[in-house]
């Protein structure tokens, strides 16, 4: 089975307008969608509802600088800091375009950062393009954990 | 030399030759008087040579005789007092007794003598000296100084005093000239009282330089407060022996009253026609503050009571002046603070103090007597009153802080700093009120000469003169000596400073806290605006994307569906929505160049604009523009925002020469770069020309105004920020910017941005990363990836 794409995403039009980008490029690979960082991390350590997942890590994380609970920056910290996480690829999806959130971005870690384009072409250009590179062309880490 | 300060006796020649002199060990005595050194048993050891004519034997005899071989029963009395009594120092008068002679001759016409006694180096040296008669002398001082008395409380200045003493001696003394002087620092004379006969000149207000009294006599005249030379014609009186047999050595005779004197002194005293001479000391706080010098054309000797008077009076002179003077400091220190406070009273109540101290001139000078100053703060130079140039004190200011010290003054600036020679700033005193920038008041002073030239030159009063060593020249010599120099800084003048400084120091202190407190309400306004703009960002930008998003998906999903109409609302909706991300985009991108820190290094000019217009050209294949590059040097700049300026203008540049090619003109876009001129001097001007649209020059202000646009939307399209950006940048840089242009003609752009030492840290220089992001985050509509993205596809 391909390895999922987690979206982190709190709006429920970015979730849909970006579900739809996704569907669009026609990425074979499943797509979870989680609310919050706690949750993100809750499905990534397999705790929770996602007690029961498949114990397969995402292919790539589309991760919201902001969020509830525990934001962005946080969760991807997080990640890093854990042995069984930290080889997953992080893209920040974000509306921001503040530099020191860019900065942090990259100090904490991130594989890639995107600011969101006003335009739905250009949108689904973008999610479209990170969901060919990162799904399909990407070599994953090998399976650990 | 000089037992006498006399004003003739300056001679250059003799000079040298004075300077030299052991003018303390004469080896004898003038003849008026008759001298003897006894030893503790109360023989004679050294006499005198002219003790023959007392004791009717030679000195030579006499030495090893008894002392009251000569005085008699008398001799008890001088031993008694010579073991009893401290004698060191100055002679004290023991008693007066009849001329030996007078007994056997009462017909002689022998006057009584007066005997003082003192020790010095361990001989005792007795002195005879001619007296009015054998009562106690101090019964017959006390009528000679009465007057002068008198007169001490009825005269409220110095120099009131001063003539008082002057008449008050010429009377008593007969002497044909009184005159006082007073010294200053450097030892220079001025006659400040005078009296005198009709037959002789007046010296009153002359100026003598210090050169005219040797150091050595200075010092004696400290110690031996009076100095007598009766008769310049004198043969000075050999001691027997000529060596101390106690000591082997010449007699000491500093504290001598008959010390013999220089015969260079003699000469001098005679070619100006004086022949008799006298002067006291006046002593103030143990420093030789003055003298009161007597002369007379004749011979002459006044009794030893009339000397002990006029000691006397030198001495309540003295002491007046030492009161006097104590007053005058402690009513002047009164006078300098009253201005002080009225100073910083006005200080208190001004926006800005620099402008209360330069109102109140007058209290400002007067605060240091001065005749002009200058306020140094904040990089302007305030001057007031007589200064030196605005260059000079430039150079003085930069003087100042490589001494670095909180209160400096000096009365000879010349003397420190050979360059800064100017007669308006002989004497500074400056006070620095703070240590980190350049501020200061400093106050000048100019030369005494120009400021005595002022009040009247003395040298036209005397200028009929016409003696060789005329007073006239010897203030020529004065006026040398005090060559830049200026009147010295009163302690209480230096101590008002240093208040000033407090005081401004007080009121800068206070002037930074509240600038402190600006900035601390600046940095919370800007930490507000930055989550405002974060928010923005965010929140803004979010809904637009979606509205244009489900526009976007409407259109592309249910177009069929929808009429004409609708399809021609969803696009509305869509460009209304781009627009508005644009915005907010710009909007950004223009608050991050207001607060992103600049890192300011060369920047190559020429590699950058090659790149911008490679773009232009991969971006907008079918314009045909014709690019002038003039040759473009380097300019120091931060280089990510310069880019982003660059960006601009040849964006701008290429948008407003879009109509051109219909026009049937080429487009002309020239991009030079050219150093400064003027007041830009020291910039670096870049300028980018077009032959577009233009603009009419009546609205060349709103060119450069956020969201400000001169052309309709239909024409040109923009959020109207990017020459707003322009500006933001260039200002910041310290530049400025401006445009010139005519509607239809073209329009041409021009920046300068301050040329600047650039020292290139490595730990400064940013990565590429870190560069890539700042670019990002400043530039409009997301341009720097743009690029890379549509050239993947």
């Amino acid at each position: 089975m391909l390895r999922p794409i987690l979206l982190v995403e709190d709006n429920p039009n970015d979730i849909e307008l970006t579900m739809i980008a996704l569907e669009r490029a026609r990425l074979a690979n499943p797509v979870i969608s989680v609310r919050d960082g706690a949750e993100a991390l809750d499905y990534l350590r397999r705790q929770g509802q996602w007690a029961n997942r498949a114990d397969e890590n995402p292919a790539v994380m589309l991760l919201d600088k902001k969020l509830p609970k525990i934001d962005g920056h946080e969760v991807l910290k997080e990640v890093r800091a854990d042995e069984n996480l930290r080889r997953i690829p992080v893209v920040m999806l974000t509306s921001s375009r503040e530099e020191k959130d860019l900065l942090r971005s990259y100090d904490l870690g991130v594989n890639a950062y995107v600011v969101k384009p006003v335009s739905f072409d250009d949108f689904m250009d973008a999610i479209s393009d990170l969901g060919i590179f990162w799904a399909v062309l990407n070599e994953p880490p090998p399976y650990s954990g | 030399m000089a037992n006498v300060y006399d004003p003739h006796a300056h001679a250059a020649p003799a000079e040298l030759d004075c300077a030299k002199e052991p003018i303390h060990i004469p080896g004898g005595i003038q003849p008026h008087g008759y001298l003897i050194s006894v030893d503790d048993a109360g023989r004679m050891v050294q006499v005198s040579a002219n003790m023959v004519e007392l004791a009717g034997v030679s000195a030579a005899s006499l030495c090893g005789q008894p002392l009251s071989r000569v005085l008699g029963d008398t001799a008890d009395v001088c031993m008694r007092e010579v073991g009893t009594q401290d004698m060191q120092g100055a002679p004290r008068f023991i008693c007066a007794i009849d001329d030996p002679r007078a007994a056997a001759n009462p017909s002689g016409g022998y006057a009584p003598l007066a005997i003082v006694a003192h020790r010095h180096e361990g001989a005792t040296i007795l002195e005879l000296e001619r007296a009015k008669g054998t009562a106690d002398v101090f019964s017959s001082v006390y009528p000679l100084v009465r007057t002068f008395l008198r007169e001490l409380s009825e005269n409220h200045t110095i120099s009131e005093l001063a003539q008082s003493a002057a008449n008050e001696i010429k009377h008593i003394t007969g002497y044909g000239r009184a005159l006082v002087y007073s010294f200053d620092d450097a030892g220079n004379g001025h006659v400040i009282a005078e009296a005198l006969d009709p037959s002789y000149p007046s010296y009153l207000d002359q100026h003598f330089p210090g050169s005219d009294i040797p150091p050595q006599a200075r010092a004696l005249y400290v110690l031996n407060r009076i100095r007598l030379i009766s008769d310049a014609d004198y043969e000075p009186v050999p001691l027997v022996p000529a060596m101390h047999p106690a000591t082997g050595r010449p007699t000491d005779l500093t504290w001598s009253s008959l010390r013999s004197v220089s015969p260079v002194h003699v000469q001098y005293m005679k070619n100006m026609g004086t022949w008799s001479s006298m002067s006291m000391s006046i002593v103030v706080r143990g420093r030789l503050w003055g003298l009161i010098s007597c002369h007379h054309a004749t011979p002459r000797l006044p009794a030893f009571e009339t000397r002990a008077a006029c000691e006397h009076i030198a001495q309540m002179l003295s002491l007046q002046i030492e009161a006097k003077e104590d007053r005058s400091q402690a009513e002047y220190r009164l006078e300098l603070r009253d201005r002080l406070s009225r100073l910083v009273t006005a200080m208190a109540n001004s926006e800005r103090f620099v402008d209360a101290l330069s109102a109140v001139e007058t209290d400002l000078l007067g605060l240091a007597s001065a005749a002009g100053a200058a306020i140094v703060f904040d990089g302007q130079i305030t001057p007031i009153g007589l200064t030196p140039d605005i260059r000079t004190i430039e150079r003085l200011v930069a003087w100042l802080d490589s001494k670095g010290e909180e209160v400096y003054a000096t009365d000879q600036l010349a003397g420190i700093d050979g360059e800064i020679e100017n007669p308006d700033a002989a004497g500074i005193l400056a006070v620095s009120i703070s240590t980190l920038f350049r501020n200061y008041v400093i106050w000048f002073r100019p030369e005494v000469i120009r400021a005595l030239k002022w009040a009247g030159d003395p040298r036209g009063k005397l200028a009929s003169l016409s003696a060789r060593l005329s007073p006239r020249e010897s203030f020529d010599v004065w006026t040398e000596t005090v060559r830049g120099r200026s009147l010295p800084w009163h302690a209480a003048e230096l101590e008002i400073a240093v208040e000033l400084r407090t005081a401004l120091l007080g009121i800068v202190l206070r002037r930074a806290e509240e600038l402190a407190q600006l900035a601390l309400e600046l940095s919370r306004v800007n930490e507000e605006l930055e989550s405002f703009s974060y928010t923005v960002s965010h929140d803004l930008r979010a809904p637009l994307r979606h509205i244009a998003g489900f526009a976007d998906l409407l259109r592309d999903m249910e177009a069929d569906r929808l009429s004409e109409r609708g399809r021609h609302f969803v696009e509305r909706i869509i460009g209304s929505a781009r627009f508005g991300g644009r915005l907010v985009d710009d909007l950004l991108a223009f608050s991050q160049m207001g607060r992103a820190a600049l890192r300011i290094q060369p920047v190559d000019l020429a590699p950058l604009v090659d790149e911008l217009v490679a773009e232009q050209r991969r971006d907008q294949p079918d314009r045909t523009i014709e690019w002038r590059i003039n040759p473009l040097g380097t300019i120091t700049a931060d280089a990510v925002l310069i880019q982003v300026v660059m960006r601009n203008l040849i964006d701008n540049a290429v948008k407003f020469t879009r109509n051109r090619a219909g026009a049937g003109d080429s487009a002309i876009i020239e991009i030079g770069c050219e150093a400064g001129h003027g007041e830009l001097a020291d910039y670096d001007v870049v300028f980018v020309r077009d032959n577009g649209v233009g603009f009419d020059p009546q609205y060349v202000n709103k060119l450069f105004g956020v969201f400000q646009r001169l052309h309709r939307f239909e024409d040109f399209e923009g959020t109207g920020i990017g020459l707003a950006s322009v500006k933001r940048i260039v200002e910041r840089h310290g530049g400025k910017c401006w445009a010139q242009g005519q509607l239809e003609h073209g329009a041409t752009l021009t920046f300068a941005v301050p040329r600047r030492t650039v020292v290139v840290d490595t730990q400064v220089r940013e990565t590429p990363a870190a560069a890539v992001a700042r670019l990002a985050a400043v530039s409009t509509h997301a341009r720097p990836f743009r690029n890379v993205r549509k050239s993947s596809e």
